[in-house]
């Protein structure tokens, strides 16, 4: 279809449009009812009782107008959906955003890093090609923030009101903070080839630590709100400082920046994802091919640790109230978990699906290819461990026949130790899947080599006996002792991937490289990672509405009774429905920026360097 | 034909968030309510107690989300089961009525041997149930193993009417200091 | 576990490395052996929300086994694509196509054709005993309570078989029609009740029951539960309107002597545990 049509036929629209408002106008004014007394001139000056009435009545309800005293309010509401789906929405995209623009500066300052000091040319038009991503997303992040305020206000008064008065000190720093931010981003961005590099980074490591500290100040106020420090019974502020540093303030700090960078990671790589698919050359492909494999390992390895930092969140959250802590995990939350290990076994699975795909790429990887199906055995083995719900869904007869909610077999796989081992392996299991990814590509000359192979077998075989046996054990101690289990597992597991990491490291140091073939890889390996990018926005939609729904009917826990016609819980399946919702404007969002990130060009001649087979430097890893 | 591929991407992720939609459709769904005050007559029958009890337990009370009823092996929490038998020889100097508003106006003071502790006080938020409706959970806790006694005129210990320090307060001070009685019980259970 | 099912399906998947079938029998066999191990494999059934979850993430995990390299991938999708191309497989191909949604149909109608159910409630077996029972006018401490004939066992070894020889008698006249002969609770009017008769040869019942406890669900039957049995009576009669103290308590020593169980130490633990 020609431009002009499409021109021709948006004026006829509007020429149709004027004439059917022309049109009905004509009609209105000869079906006005015409009062044949109105028409008479004698009478015009007479009203009827009728409008005597309505004149007597306008004059009350002035008058009551001009005296009726002011009221505060407590709530008021928001049209069709509710205030508290309104502000849930807005406040989730304000924070999909917000956490896309927070870590992609991190990553693109290390990756920026590497470029320097490797003196690796791609690695720096990497950094730029996220950096790129960033400004739009600044402008939407600061806006939706701006509606969440005025939502807030609007709707809930009484209760912002409030938040003031314990947190009024915070506000101020936190707007110059965003002044700062919005410097150093355009300084960042547009500064790439202005700045000499050392002054780059340093602005680099400013956005960064400019950022993390206006997440702190905005983690303080919902913490706040639900584990509360600092104030009387009452909620008088008796200290701001208390207030912020609550119970779960620093755990959800760290579990934020965490997951934050697994969240960005994956955006990146879906952003690449699309671009590949777009590509047309060989060279586009390969590049895109490149950034996606580095934007998906900048996820995987934040999500590694990200089940660390929930324990300790949720541990938080025990302390503080052991009541919210059943409400999260055994009352009417617990089901949200089980959705939540089905997104994280699919995050999982796709994620060791991806690398197995990419080692179609490199040359020698048929040597590992058997060794796939054991992965696969385990993962998938974890994954229904971890999606085993402890109180089975059942019909009467199925229940009657297992005596009651729990499976007698089955049952055993629903507890914390067996989810705890479950994911400590399938945490482990990954890391193995990227270890042998590293590994087809390369063949160890070091004269060591058997030995460290070994080695690094023998690290992993223990890690994983210590993680089952604490998970089999955990059944015949008490809960209070069995809760320190996750302790041995966790660091079992972290102790053994740093130390097989150390090891690989000068395990492949001058060892043979084969090719690693960029861009030839599978279209289904590019859309696994825009499955990852939409399942880790899911989640992240999924447990802040755990986070915040966990206060259930207070708006500050055991201190402010949420009293609005919202204050109910509602039924996982409508959470679901509004998290789903909200993804979907996300990714609608998304697609304008990655629209406006296309719209700067391609990326430039000097990507060509891409194509040459790009060595995993010994950074990445 | 050829799909663009924007389309594609566009259909995968509609496709996995409906996905995601339809898993969240699958588990129970309960709609949980802010508790409301219950109205208490004067009037009320033990019996009546016990049934409005029982109801405050199950809801508002959550006691059920952690306490279970007639379960044994590897509990996180004490079972109620036979708890007004048990409570009456539980603390040297407490009857079974001090002994169960104790455990629930300031339950840290005597852990159950074998358990780790963490019940918050029940009559302040977040769960915050009033005195009454306390009497009214204790005349519940009366049948787990025993006969309902309280009544809308019984003095119910710790609560706002009861007097300042408590009926057994003399003997509850040496009995602090004594072990439990029948602590080996308390853990079995 | 099932072991006359779990094995000959194990024995299969093991006998198909012999037949070397392709990646899409593979495929087909490991799901169909987990779906029957899941469904079928427990002895005790397990509910289909959660066989339906498990083959998902199976179904899941296999797409991403045979997608995840070519070579793979390529034995896979070859005989669909003939399946679904080839002249020679209309009529099958014909059948599959009317069979998908039949099978859909068919599982809808089910679904809503399906009788109404009761909603569950949880029944405790065991619920806890009162502090104090009267039978006959006799009021017994609960705490202290004991069969009076128990110490005759040691001490008059005859007197004992006798009274055992008496249990035996008023068992087989009144308690076996319901608990049946072996006192596995397969009586002849067992199947018409609800709540079914206790099977007294579980380890789980008697064995760990104080007498006492016996004694009070012998005396007060159904009518006696408290609350937490509901939420329908037991058809269990009140035997204290036809037995004697004495008898009860001779029919609960021949309950233990039948079933080779011994009944719970008076002052090993009461309250909750086992209730």
């Amino acid at each position: 279809m020609k431009k002009s049509h499409l021109l021709i036929g948006l004026v006829v629209l509007l020429a149709l449009g004027g004439v059917a408002a022309e049109l009905a106008t004509f009609m209105d004014e000869r079906l006005a009812y015409s009062s044949p007394l109105a028409a008479d001139a004698e009478h015009a000056a007479e009203p009827t009782p009728r409008e005597l009435a309505l004149e007597a009545q306008a004059a009350a309800q002035a008058e009551e107008d001009a005296n009726r005293p002011y009221e505060e309010e407590e709530y008021r509401a928001f049209p069709k959906i509710g205030s508290r789906v309104a502000v849930w929405m807005v406040a989730q995209l304000h924070l999909l955003f917000a956490a896309f623009v927070l870590a992609v500066p991190m990553f693109a300052l290390i990756i920026e890093f590497i470029g320097y000091k490797s003196g690796d040319k791609r690695y720096d038009d990497l950094a730029y090609e996220f950096t790129k991503l960033l400004s739009t997303s600044f402008s939407f992040t600061a806006t939706l923030g701006a509606l969440l305020t005025f939502l807030l206000v609007a709707l809930y008064p009484k209760f912002m009101n409030y938040l003031m008065h314990v947190f009024s000190p915070t506000f101020l720093p936190y707007t110059l903070l965003f002044f700062f931010e919005a410097i150093f981003l355009y300084s960042y961005y547009y500064g790439w080839h202005a700045f000499s590099k050392r002054v780059h980074l340093l602005l680099g490591l400013a956005l960064n630590l400019v950022g993390t500290a206006i997440m702190f100040i905005a983690n303080a106020w919902l913490t706040f709100m639900t584990t509360p420090a600092g104030i009387s019974s009452t909620g008088a502020r008796i200290s701001t400082w208390e207030a912020v540093t609550n119970y779960t303030w620093m755990p959800i700090n760290i579990h934020r920046i965490i997951a934050n960078v697994a969240f960005g990671g994956s955006i990146a790589a879906a952003y690449a994802a699309f671009q590949f698919l777009k590509a047309k050359t060989p060279e586009e492909r390969a590049h895109y091919d490149w950034m996606g494999y580095i934007g998906n390992f900048v996820a995987i390895a934040a999500l590694l640790p990200l089940p660390f930092a929930g324990y300790w969140l949720a541990s938080e959250i025990y302390a503080f109230s052991q009541t919210m802590g059943l409400t999260m995990m055994g009352g009417a939350f617990s089901w949200l978990f089980i959705i939540q290990a089905i997104l994280i076994g699919n995050l999982f699975l796709a994620a060791n699906y991806y690398l197995w795909l990419g080692m179609g790429r490199i040359e020698g990887a048929e040597r590992f290819r058997s060794y796939i199906k054991y992965l696969l055995i385990v993962i998938t083995g974890c994954f229904l461990v971890w999606a085993t719900p402890r109180s089975i869904l059942a019909t009467v007869g199925e229940v009657q026949a297992m005596g009651g909610s729990s499976h007698p077999a089955l049952g055993f796989l629903g507890v914390m130790s067996a989810k705890n081992t479950a994911v400590n392996l399938l945490i482990l299991t990954t890391y193995v899947s990227f270890l042998l990814y590293r590994r087809s590509g390369r063949i160890p000359t070091v004269a060591w080599a058997k030995l460290g192979n070994i080695v690094q077998f023998a690290i992993f075989a223990v890690a994983a006996s210590t993680v089952l046996f604490f998970g089999i054990y955990g059944y015949f101690v008490e809960a209070a002792v069995r809760i320190k289990f996750s302790i041995p597992q966790v660091l079992s597991v972290l102790v053994a991937m740093v130390a097989v990491t150390v090891i690989d490291i000068f395990l492949l140091r001058g060892a043979k490289e084969t090719e690693t073939r960029w861009g030839q890889i599978s279209n289904t390996s590019q859309y696994v990672l825009i499955f990852l990018a939409v399942t880790f926005t899911w989640l992240m939609g999924l447990m802040g509405y755990v986070r915040s729904g966990l206060r259930q009917h207070w708006h500050v826990y055991g201190v402010i009774r949420d009293t609005s016609p919202d204050a109910y819980t509602p039924t996982l399946g409508f959470a679901t429905q509004v998290v789903s919702v909200t993804v979907l404007i996300f990714f609608g969002f998304i697609g304008v920026v990655f629209w406006l990130a296309s719209l700067g060009g391609s990326h430039g001649s000097e990507d060509e360097a891409a194509v040459t087979s790009p060595s995993l430097a010994e950074g990445e890893t | 034909m050829r799909v663009p591929v924007t389309l594609k991407v566009a259909l995968l992720t509609v496709v996995a968030t409906a996905f995601y939609t339809y898993v969240g459709q699958l588990v129970p769904q309960k709609e949980v309510h802010p508790p409301e005050v219950v109205e208490m007559s004067a009037d009320l029958t033990t019996a009546d107690l016990v049934g409005i009890g029982e109801e405050i337990a199950n809801g508002k009370g959550l006691c059920f989300t952690c306490h279970t009823v007639g379960k044994s092996g590897a509990l996180r929490f004490p079972d109620l089961d036979g708890i007004a038998t048990r409570a009456e020889t539980r603390i040297a100097g407490f009857d079974a009525l001090t002994y169960l508003a104790q455990s629930l106006y300031d339950p840290e003071s005597y852990i159950v041997e074998g358990f780790a502790g963490g019940m918050p006080p029940i009559s302040k938020p977040p769960i915050g149930l009033t005195d009454d409706e306390i009497r009214a959970v204790i005349a519940y806790l009366q049948t787990l193993g025993g006969q309902a006694t309280v009544t809308m005129d019984t003095l119910i210990p710790f609560s706002a009417a009861a007097p300042e320090g408590v009926p057994m307060a003399a003997e509850s001070e040496s009995g602090e200091s004594e072990p439990p009685a029948e602590t080996s019980e308390e853990g079995a259970a | 576990m099932n072991w006359m099912i779990v094995l000959p399906v194990l024995l299969v998947l093991a006998g198909l490395r012999f037949v070397k079938p392709s990646m899409l029998g593979w495929a087909a066999a490991w799901w169909i052996a987990v779906w029957i191990i899941m469904d079928f494999g427990f002895a005790v059934p397990v509910p289909k929300s959660v066989v339906k979850e498990f083959l998902g993430i199976v179904t899941l995990a296999l797409a991403a086994y045979v997608s995840s390299d070519p070579q793979r991938w390529a034995e896979v999708r070859d005989p669909m694509v003939a399946f679904l191309t080839e002249r020679r497989h209309l009529p099958l191909l014909g059948l599959v196509a009317v069979a998908i949604p039949a099978a859909v149909a068919a599982s809808i109608y089910l679904e809503m054709t399906a009788p109404a159910q009761a909603p569950t409630f949880g029944r405790t077996v065991h619920p806890a005993p009162p502090a104090t029972l009267t039978v006959h006018d006799v009021t017994h401490d609960m705490q202290t309570l004991d069969n009076p004939l128990r110490s005759l066992e040691t001490s008059d070894p005859e007197a004992f078989a006798a009274h055992l020889e008496e249990g035996r008698r008023i068992y087989y006249e009144n308690c076996f029609y319901c608990h049946g002969d072996l006192m596995q609770g397969a009586g002849m009017f067992a199947h018409a009740l609800n709540p079914i008769p206790t099977n007294f040869q579980d380890s789980g019942t008697i064995a760990m029951l104080q007498e006492s406890f016996l004694f009070w669900r012998v005396a007060k039957g159904g009518p006696g539960l408290p609350e937490e049995g509901g939420p329908w009576m037991s058809a269990m009669p009140a035997w204290e309107q036809f037995l004697s103290e004495e008898e009860m308590w001779e029919v609960i020593l021949f309950l233990y002597e039948f079933t080779e169980q011994r009944p719970r130490a008076l002052h090993a633990a009461s309250g909750g545990e086992g209730h």
